[in-house]
């Protein structure tokens, strides 16, 4: 008997120190329940299972500890223990998976941008290609004419007076406009030629013509124009465009002309 | 005679209960380097709970080291190292939502250059 008096106090005595640890019961309760269902939401996301396995097998590790403990006596700490520790893995996969889910879409965004930034650069090349035919056509539309030498423009007209070699200011736009299709041809070359009407005489005139085919060539020189693409030629009063009995004939003859080479940079021969 | 199994399970519990643990040396450096690693990425104690969270609890488990309460050392260390996991992984989950918004930036400017030129 009284062996048995010894047994049951010391039963009692250990179970009230297992009640101590069981205040907070309804504490260790609610963390269950809440590590739990963060769990199951974790383990239920197909996307957190392929990206981070692990941290969800810890969860479920962490948790099922948790729920064994729960059954005992006097592990109220460990059971919210646990279940926090359940909660923090739960937590950190689903952090991990955003990461990486993130990642993913960042890939892709990659991509689409490479492919927006080739597209946007096709589409300004198309627009200065587009620009360049556009200025050829206008060059053309500029009193050019296809004849055997090549395509020639006539800055001719009013762009010279009378013994003079100083380009009129009503030349600049279209000695701009022969700038820019220079440059968007990078490999034709020019040939300018100066002419003169046959006021003074055949001398003066031949350096007449070359002084005003060397001024629009130093002009187009200055606006960037390689100098080595550009070849000069005074003609004197020889080959007039138009008669030089009249005033609007002789201004006519007045006048230099550009001769193009093709795309390759071929230019045709010299008069 | 009944009552010896019982007597056996609660004897059993208590000693679990009751039996000194280990000085969790290792797991305080496993919560030292967690730390470190998430200050490395960046984790700032002033706006990431998460951190300040750990740092307080690594600051108890030293304070439980000393006096030899090795358990509550080894409950706040491991608690501490998750939160300092948790802290570098939402570190990183925003560093990457940021390289998403950038690219979301640049390729909505790209679009709507496309769209002008074209």
């Amino acid at each position: 008997m009284s062996l048995k008096s010894s047994v049951f106090s010391s039963a009692v005595l250990l179970g009230s120190i297992s009640l101590a640890g069981c205040v907070g019961h309804h504490a260790n309760e609610l963390a269950m329940q809440q590590a739990n269902s963060d769990f199951q939401a974790v383990k239920e996301d197909s996307n957190v299972l392929r990206i981070a396995p692990k941290d969800v097998i810890r969860a479920g590790e962490s948790l099922a500890r948790a729920d064994r403990l729960s059954s005992y006596w006097g592990s109220g700490q460990d059971v919210e223990h646990y279940a926090y520790l359940s909660q923090r893995y739960s937590e950190i996969a689903r952090e991990h998976t955003q990461k990486v889910l993130n990642e993913e879409r960042a890939a892709k965004l990659d991509l689409e941008r490479q492919r927006l930034q080739l597209a946007l650069r096709e589409a300004k090349l198309l627009s200065v290609q587009q620009q360049g035919k556009w200025l050829e056509e206008q060059i053309i539309s500029l009193a050019t004419t296809q004849t055997d030498r090549g395509l020639v423009m006539t800055l001719g007209d009013v762009l010279f007076d009378t013994g003079e070699a100083d380009l009129k200011n009503s030349a600049n736009r279209t000695v701009l406009k022969l700038v820019q299709f220079l440059q968007l041809n990078p490999k034709r070359i020019v040939r300018i030629e100066g002419y003169t009407d046959n006021t003074g005489g055949t001398e003066d005139n031949l350096a007449l013509s070359l002084t005003r085919a060397q001024t629009v060539a130093d002009m187009l020189a200055d606006l960037g124009i390689d100098e080595k693409r550009i070849q000069v030629a005074g003609y004197g009063d020889q080959y007039p465009v138009d008669v030089n009995a009249t005033e609007r004939g002789r201004a006519q003859n007045r006048r230099v002309e550009i001769v193009f080479s093709d795309e390759k940079g071929r230019l045709g021969a010299a008069r | 005679m009944t009552i010896r199994p019982l007597f056996t399970a609660l004897a059993v519990l208590a000693l679990a209960g009751c039996a000194t643990d280990p000085a969790p040396n290792e797991q305080l450096r496993l919560t030292e380097r967690a730390l470190d690693q998430a200050k490395a990425v960046g984790a700032n104690a002033d706006d990431m709970p998460e951190l300040k969270q750990a740092e307080n609890k690594l600051a108890r488990a030293q304070a439980d080291m000393v006096e030899e309460s090795y358990k509550d050392a080894r409950i706040q260390a491991e608690q501490a190292e998750l939160d300092a996991r948790l802290a570098e992984a939402r570190v990183l989950t925003q560093k990457s939502q940021e390289q998403l918004n950038v690219l979301n930036t640049r390729i909505t400017r790209l679009r709507k250059q496309l769209a002008e030129a074209q």
